[in-house]
């Protein structure tokens, strides 16, 4: 009987112990925001989805090769001049795991990736991407903060 | 005389058998997907064995299939929860194979955010064992809550929040943006602040001592036979850790204390990580104040072909010895990769744990052991 009276007054005072700190934390500040209506900047570095910019690319296949999950694939033919240029440059999303490798090792940093982090969709076709449609990501843009 | 033959004829009419049950592979207390097949005496646990695999992705075949530098994205996903430390087991690894030399601010960033990630690992692991001890949500939620200060510091560094591959290798991915030496230390006094109060509301509360002092306690011997690494071989008491005996990068130019347990029950395994994430405050706080100038970056493109040999390097991962073991046919892909993952062994001593005690204390012990799937089943 008397442990218990021990254990009871113990263990309350620990427990007022306790809620002195999260009644501390009641008056901090918040340290949430309300997510649909309030959205947060992306960093500088943030590594959304895999973009291009097309007058940029010189075909070298560095992005293709460094893949790891193989996602990216393009295809290239000599013009008049002897230079290539892009025939096609697909990008399947349903793959890709969002390394940014292929930012890093593009020379001419033609292929980025972008500040778009809402990617959710009910039809899986969207997920493969066509990077030479200058509209390909406008559907999605309403996810960029404003 | 007359009641205790009653109590006896009693007792044979109730039929009384053992019990067995499945624990999870789907149980919010398996922290992930593990199931417990456990063999119970009303409510006493006679026997446990967990069943793996159920997350397994097949990591070291991939990596036969993968250039060196392709295989860092995937490194991330073994433990989710510190995947820098991960990437500097990997990158160590193919460096030493390649016997390549690493810029001296690499090092130190390097440092710097593994030990970052060690607290971030630390309080989701300190959260979570409050979480499954009952303390619903609120030490959780300060965990999360002072882990995000480190992910949004990492977002700045890297670009990503949880799978970061921002360690490459010979090098890092990109230098510090500027002003995050600021910020950085910004968060180390935020957080000298925040972890007292996690002593107040949990170390030394009366509920979490009842619940977790005296209960699975890791003897030195029972430690050892089955390579339990990390806190929870220092909880009990035995003094290992890979950043003191055999210091790699720079940690052997920085001053801190390896914490140790007494008795090895899950109250030591709790407390050995908080006082970690001290002395890991102290390793970044050296480091930041240390940082030499130069280039750490190194590039992404060139393909590595180590000349054929076998090579095997073991680093501090928060929850214990990481250890990846290549072997090269001087080939730009790994002959093969070989992952020692330290849940594995710490999660291998869980039936000797809990033989004899009561079913709520499996969910203790187990949230005490602090194991990550991602990295048991790879």
């Amino acid at each position: 009987m008397i442990n218990l009276i021990k254990n009871f007054i113990t263990g309350s005072i620990s427990l007022l112990k306790g809620l002195l700190v999260t009644l501390k934390n009641i008056f901090a500040p918040t340290t949430t925001i309300q997510y649909p209506t309030q959205k947060l900047k992306m960093t500088e570095r943030y590594r959304g989805l895999v973009d291009l910019r097309r007058d940029k690319c010189i075909s070298c296949l560095q992005c293709v090769k460094i893949c790891p999950t193989a996602c990216l694939a393009l295809t290239s033919k000599l013009t008049e001049e002897k230079k290539k240029a892009l025939e096609s440059f697909t990008y399947n999303m349903e793959l890709c795991c969002f390394c940014g490798l292929c930012q890093q090792v593009c020379p001419t940093s033609a292929i980025y990736m972008n500040k778009i982090y809402e990617v959710t969709t009910y039809d899986r076709k969207k997920l493969y991407i066509n990077l030479l449609d200058p509209e390909k990501y406008v559907a999605w843009t309403s996810a960029v903060p404003k | 005389m007359e009641d205790s033959l009653s109590a006896q004829s009693m007792k044979k009419d109730i039929y009384t058998e053992e019990f067995l049950i499945n624990m999870g592979p789907q149980h919010p207390s398996t922290h992930g997907v593990l199931s417990l097949e456990c063999r119970l005496d009303g409510e006493i646990v006679m026997d446990c064995t967990p069943h793996l695999g159920y997350l397994h992705r097949s990591m070291e075949k991939i990596a036969e299939n993968r250039t060196y530098t392709q295989f860092i994205p995937f490194t991330d996903r073994l433990d989710y929860v510190a995947s820098i430390n991960n990437n500097l087991g990997y990158c160590m690894t193919v460096e030493k194979l390649l016997k390549m030399e690493v810029p001296e601010r690499a090092q130190y960033i390097r440092v710097i955010m593994a030990e970052l990630n060690r607290i971030a690992s630390h309080l989701i692991g300190i959260g979570a064992f409050a979480q499954d001890l009952g303390a619903f949500a609120t030490p959780l939620f300060y965990g999360f809550r002072d882990r995000e200060k480190i992910l949004e510091i990492f977002d700045e560094i890297c670009g990503n929040r949880l799978t970061y591959n921002y360690i490459r290798i010979g090098g890092v991915q990109s230098d510090f943006p500027e002003g995050l030496d600021k910020k950085i230390n910004e968060f180390i006094k935020y957080m000298k602040l925040k972890i007292d109060d996690y002593d107040q509301l949990l170390t030394n509360n009366a509920i979490l001592l009842a619940r977790s002092k005296n209960i699975g306690c890791l003897s030195k011997e029972v430690a050892i036979n089955y390579s339990i690494t990390g806190p929870n071989l220092r909880a009990s008491g035995i003094r290992r850790d890979i950043r003191k005996d055999a210091p790699y990068l720079v940690y052997d130019r920085f001053e801190f204390d390896v914490p140790l347990g007494a008795n090895g029950d899950a109250w030591d395994r709790y407390k050995v990580r908080v006082e970690e994430i001290r002395q890991s405050l102290r390793i970044v706080e050296q480091a930041i104040h240390a940082l030499p100038p130069g280039n750490p970056t190194s590039k992404a493109n060139r393909i590595h072909k180590p000349q054929a040999g076998e090579v095997y390097v073991r680093t501090e991962n928060p929850r214990g010895e990481l250890g990846f073991y290549i072997v090269s046919d001087g080939s730009a892909t790994p002959y093969r990769l070989k992952i020692r993952g330290p849940s594995f062994s710490n999660l291998a001593v869980l039936p000797e744990l809990v033989k004899g005690l009561k079913i709520a204390d499996i969910i203790c012990i187990l949230g005490s052991l602090d194991i990550v799937l991602g990295e048991i089943d790879r």
